[in-house]
């Protein structure tokens, strides 16, 4: 019986390896089945609910921004990072003047955004690039926060759960 | 119609022509074989730059991703741009090695592999020097390396690389006689040792090797493998378990010689197996009608067969050396001889005493 065990052993070996070579040589002849993203060129749209940089949102037909300076963002950062100054104008209502975020401190936990009762701040998804040259950059201001909402959100059903969220948090 | 025989013919008779005009005819036997050796070296580069692009393509693709897309068209250039980084690279030598061998061992393991190219007919008559022992010579020249890689290991003064170079030792010692012992059948067939008659009698017999030899086809490619130091057998240079092995020392331009020689390694026995069993140059039996030249068809089986050699590496696992072993000699070489031993029958069978 040995003889036979040895040469069912050979077989069933190379049987094996031919197996293995068929994978192989499937996916190698699958041109599709690339998974590599070449980043640079090709980019991977995030989820619509991402936190990949925050954002002020700027009211095109007001020709201002949302922003009421209610200081609710400022009190709910826990590394306090934002320092915003407002103005009561003539027709009293307050209207922010400056913000500033610094995003070298900040931990994006989004706290900010969910104490925000006048859809002022928002997370976007399109841009994530966040590396810069100098640590300074980091410092932005409402200028470089400015943010359109654009006229027909990718997500409806997602955007709207963003823009209902109730002002309560951290007061 | 070019064929290979055409292109040798035009371009001797334009050589011949021009030492006539500067007058060294007389030189014409000494000069020829060199410019032969040109361009055979200039052939093999290129060519091993094409492999090596080839490789990474192959095993980019097997495991879903692009693999060099950047320099050149497809990534073509990429082998240039690391052989540029290789040669440009500081020569980084151990203190306490062994001076002379360790400056010798990437030259021999270089020469010794590229020395095999000498006899492979890329066509008929299109051929360095057709040697009418042509097996025998490959045989004996390709088994340098094995010096080449031991004498690395030893100079390096790194016990990695000897470990590496002693087990290239074993290896290459085992896995030389079951490849020898494939080719003995076809030699029995022939009657001839010269590389380019195996492949005329093919021509006449009118079958190729591979289909009464398919058993020594596969002992032939996988002791090939293993002579050429290439995964699944490439335990002399296990990175998990010998950084480099022999080639833990070297860098830069010795590096991409050891580097090149594994290379061309695989195109000689690749060569030698495309001539061997599936007929060289001659035209594939049913895309004859092609009218394509003879070196045309061998570079196509060429590149089969490496494509083949290619899918072993990015496929299998390593064996362990006990395995390694074990699969030499109680599996190779009893099937090897028992390939012969039946060949020979058959043979005595069907054409009786003096079928040559």
């Amino acid at each position: 019986m040995g003889i036979f065990k040895y040469f069912k052993d050979i077989f069933s070996g190379l049987w094996s390896l031919l197996v293995g070579l068929s994978v192989t040589s499937k996916y190698f002849l699958n041109f599709k089945a690339v998974t590599t993203q070449q980043y640079p060129e090709e980019r991977l749209p995030l989820p619509a609910r991402s936190r990949s940089m925050i954002k002020l949102i700027y009211d095109g037909e007001k020709d201002q921004f949302n922003c009421v300076a209610c200081l609710m963002c400022a009190k709910a950062c826990p590394n306090s990072c934002i320092k915003l100054e407002g103005v009561r104008q003539v027709d009293g209502k307050r209207r922010m003047t400056t913000f500033k975020l610094d995003f070298s401190t900040c931990i994006f936990c989004g706290y900010c955004v969910e104490a925000c009762g006048f859809d002022a701040l928002t997370f976007v998804s399109e841009e994530y690039e966040n590396a810069v040259y100098k640590r300074g950059s980091l410092l932005q201001d409402e200028h470089a926060m400015k943010w359109v909402r654009p006229a027909q959100p990718i997500a409806p059903e997602e955007q709207k759960k963003e823009t209902v969220i109730p002002a309560v948090v951290g007061a | 119609m070019f064929t290979g025989e055409n292109i040798i013919q035009i371009v001797s008779g334009f050589l011949h022509w021009a030492y006539a005009q500067v007058g060294i005819s007389a030189l014409a036997g000494a000069i020829d074989p060199v410019i032969s050796a040109i361009v055979m070296f200039g052939f093999i580069s290129v060519f091993v730059m094409f492999l090596v692009w080839m490789e990474r393509k192959v095993s980019a693709h097997m495991q879903s991703r692009i693999g060099p897309n950047r320099v050149g068209p497809f990534g073509l250039l990429q082998t240039v741009a690391d052989a540029i980084k290789l040669t440009t690279k500081e020569d980084v030598k151990p203190v306490n090695r062994d001076k002379i061998p360790y400056f010798i061992a990437p030259i021999v393991a270089f020469v010794a592999t590229f020395m095999g190219m000498v006899v492979i007919p890329f066509d008929k008559g299109m051929v360095v020097q057709d040697l009418n022992v042509g097996i025998l010579y490959i045989i004996a020249i390709t088994g340098f390396t094995v010096i080449a890689i031991l004498t690395a290991g030893w100079s390096s003064n790194n016990k990695f690389a000897l470990l590496g170079g002693f087990r290239s030792a074993a290896q290459i010692i085992s896995y030389e006689v079951p490849l020898v012992l494939s080719v003995v059948p076809i030699i029995m067939i022939t009657g001839t040792l010269s590389l380019s008659g195996i492949v005329e009698y093919q021509q006449q017999a009118g079958y190729w090797f591979i289909f009464p030899q398919i058993v020594a086809f596969i002992i032939f490619i996988t002791s090939a493998t293993a002579e050429a130091n290439r995964a699944p057998f490439d335990i002399p240079e296990a990175e998990s378990e010998l950084i480099g092995g022999f080639h833990t020392e070297y860098s830069g331009v010795k590096f991409a010689m050891f580097f090149l020689g594994e290379y061309i390694a695989v195109v000689v026995s690749s060569a030698v197996a495309v001539t061997l069993f599936l007929g060289g140059w001659l035209p594939v039996a049913f895309l004859g009608f092609l009218h394509l030249p003879g070196f045309i068809w061998f570079l196509i089986k060429l590149v089969s067969v490496i494509y083949l050699v290619m899918a072993f590496r990015w496929t299998f696992p390593r064996l362990r050396v006990d395995q390694l072993m074990d699969f030499g000699w109680k599996v190779l070489i009893p099937l090897s001889i028992l390939n012969i031993l039946i060949t020979a029958s058959v043979w005595l069978l069907l054409y009786g005493k003096g079928a040559q």
